[in-house]
């Protein structure tokens, strides 16, 4: 198993490089690579399809905004951004199909020393994450009550997100403290988290063959 | 998150509220994104990046101002992008650079003021930061150097208005509501 927290980094450098380079074939390469990584790790096939026609309105737009409006290297440009938008959403897919938010988490703050108060509080926040999408629906349907409807550009929405927020997270933070929890105390891990060896290297290695492929293949 | 090291100034209640509220601007966003394919599928194409940018980077000028610390803007960004890939963004793993980028953008206005200014200025401010730093980042990562010069211009003018409506017209309505209310003089 690899790391929470190296796959994260892993996800974003590679990612943050493929940015700023313009090579198709690497692109191409990285998503064969993303999707035989994700059925050796046995996805869920509804997951999968999900990774397939969710970039396909951004792509197409990415695409054909280039292509029919751009200048010089436009055409090679625009099968860039096709490519590299299906290769962001299958390594993100490496990353969020595999792992979760609580391993992630864990692991940043005993191997990367992330302060405990955020470790704890983001985690209590995202545990409220299914309570969130009820209370958007709730906001919107009191409101309609009323004879108001309310878009996603109106005012009203986000304050009444921010003051349930400002709610829920004095009652959290007080339900943590009377639990026990104590901001910038040492803790003692129950489930301890350490990154072999073995996780850096193979990174590191990943990270090393997509430099080479970039630099090594006769196609762009 | 290396630029919130000084936990002393972090409450567990300010880092709650502010992944409470990054998380309701993802889901807001993860709907969002739907006007921006609505947008993508009319001859505006081109232009559907830029006139819906401005939404997504609301969350930091917000956190910014509700939290008053230095680096509130930048997490509360970053954490909404965050909660925005969890829940399934159409951009995947690019969600969450972009809202590095775009934390930052926001940060850098209220940071010019040396954090000692949250109001209308800095907001302005922070506008104009998010859209330099934004665009700079989509020049490479959305393939605009192959625009032409009027193009750029244009993108480029879009982009501040949606930006200046969203992240500041709107913020300062957001803003107005909450100081009429008094819960932030606790």
């Amino acid at each position: 198993m690899m790391d929470a927290s190296i796959k994260i980094i892993l996800a974003l450098l590679i990612s943050l490089e493929i940015s700023f380079t313009t090579s198709i074939s690497l692109n191409i390469a990285l998503i064969v690579c993303a999707i035989i990584y994700l059925l050796c790790k046995r996805v869920n096939w509804k997951l999968m399809l999900y990774s397939i026609f969710l970039p396909i309105l951004p792509a197409f737009g990415s695409w054909s905004s280039l292509y029919f409006y751009g200048t010089g290297d436009h055409i090679h440009m625009s099968f860039v951004l096709l490519t590299r938008i299906f290769a962001y959403i299958w390594i993100g897919s490496c990353f969020t199909f595999t792992t979760d938010i609580d391993k992630l988490l864990k692991s940043l703050e005993q191997n990367f020393r992330l302060p405990s108060t955020f470790v704890y509080g983001v985690l209590a926040a995202f545990n409220f994450l299914p309570r969130i999408a009820q209370e958007v629906k709730i906001i919107r349907l009191a409101a309609r009550m009323r004879g108001e409807i309310l878009h996603f550009y109106s005012p009203q929405i986000f304050f009444k997100a921010i003051l349930t927020s400002l709610n829920w997270s004095n009652n959290l933070a007080q339900a943590m403290r009377s639990h026990g929890f104590a901001e910038g105390a040492t803790r003692t891990h129950y489930h301890v988290i350490k990154i072999p060896i073995w996780n850096w290297f193979v990174a590191l290695v990943i990270f090393i063959a997509v430099q080479i492929f970039l630099f090594m293949s006769p196609f762009h | 998150m290396q630029t919130t090291k000084k936990s002393s100034g972090w409450h567990l209640r300010d880092v709650i509220m502010l992944t409470l509220i990054a998380i309701f601007f993802g889901f807001i966003f993860w709907i969002w994104a739907f006007a921006y394919d609505a947008v993508a599928a009319t001859p505006l194409k081109p232009f559907a990046n830029d006139i819906t940018l401005g939404a997504w980077i609301m969350a930091g000028p917000l956190a910014g101002y509700l939290l008053r610390k230095a680096g509130a803007s930048f997490l509360g960004e970053f954490l909404a992008a965050f909660a925005e890939m969890i829940i399934g963004s159409q951009w995947g793993v690019s969600t969450l650079l972009s809202g590095l980028i775009q934390g930052i953008g926001g940060e850098l206005g209220f940071a010019l003021t040396g954090y000692k200014k949250w109001n209308s200025f800095s907001l302005v401010l922070s506008t104009l930061t998010s859209t330099i730093v934004t665009f700079g980042y989509d020049l490479y990562a959305s393939g605009y150097t192959s625009y032409s010069l009027g193009m750029l211009i244009t993108l480029f003018i879009i982009r501040f208005l949606s930006i200046g409506f969203f992240g500041g017209v709107l913020v300062a309505a957001i803003t107005k509501l909450i100081d009429k209310s008094g819960i932030l003089n606790r």
